[in-house]
């Protein structure tokens, strides 16, 4: 497995909007895209789950040299809540329906284009974390909040 | 006087990530670690968030955090 590079989020960027896909990095790699300094190994995207935009997604996955056997292809077309892609060029996992946000329209509304890339605001990065409120999201957040006041200072 | 110093340490961090070329700062921030039985498959999902917290909670070793 590669290690993830800038040159694969422009990649992915270009791609998805080639095939006109609405998403949104998200998560840790989100804020990290956002300039937040911390580690993390995989791309979580947020994606729209109009039925339009989920066959985009599967087009611009195979685009961007993910292999996809036909029922998982059917998966991502279903919009499945939560797919872990990896053995494609980098590690990626899709989210349908994160915790802590309700609708992909709001946070879309909210989102924030760093490096011509469209990343969900960090205060939905931030909502999600605390909803899902796992042990790596306790962990973290004290220093992604600080991260967010350093943003707004 | 001397002026203290009141911005959360972390800050320095921030300030000094801003500082450097984006494709740095990713080079920087991505970092593929072996995560036992996550990584193990090549391709997973989950009808539900609740369906992938438990599918966490009954396989994933507790010291990878993804444990409520």
């Amino acid at each position: 497995m590669a290690q993830f590079e800038f040159s694969n989020a422009r990649e992915l960027g270009q791609v998805f909007k080639h095939h006109g896909v609405k998403y949104l990095f998200f998560g840790r790699s989100g804020a990290i895209l956002l300039g937040y300094s911390d580690s993390t190994q995989d791309v979580d995207l947020y994606l729209d789950k109009d039925k339009d935009n989920l066959h985009k997604i599967v087009a611009g996955l195979k685009d961007l040299g993910f292999q996809l056997t036909p029922q998982e292809e059917d998966e991502v077309r279903r919009g499945k809540a939560f797919i872990q892609l990896r053995d494609g060029p980098f590690d990626l996992d899709l989210v349908f329906a994160p915790d802590g946000i309700e609708r992909f329209e709001d946070a879309w509304k909210r989102r924030v284009e760093n490096h011509g890339l469209p990343i969900a605001n960090i205060d939905d990065i931030i909502a999600s974390k605390q909803a899902a409120n796992r042990q790596k999201d306790k962990e973290t957040l004290p220093r992604l909040i600080s991260f967010r006041d350093w943003m707004k200072r | 006087m001397e002026e203290h110093r009141t911005q959360p340490p972390e800050w320095d961090d921030f300030d000094a990530a801003a500082k450097r070329s984006i494709e740095q700062h990713v080079r920087n921030s991505f970092v593929h670690t072996y995560k036992p039985v996550m990584d193990d498959a090549r391709y997973r999902s989950w009808e539900s968030m609740a369906e992938y917290r438990q599918w966490c909670d009954d396989n994933l070793p507790a010291w990878l955090g993804y444990s409520r």
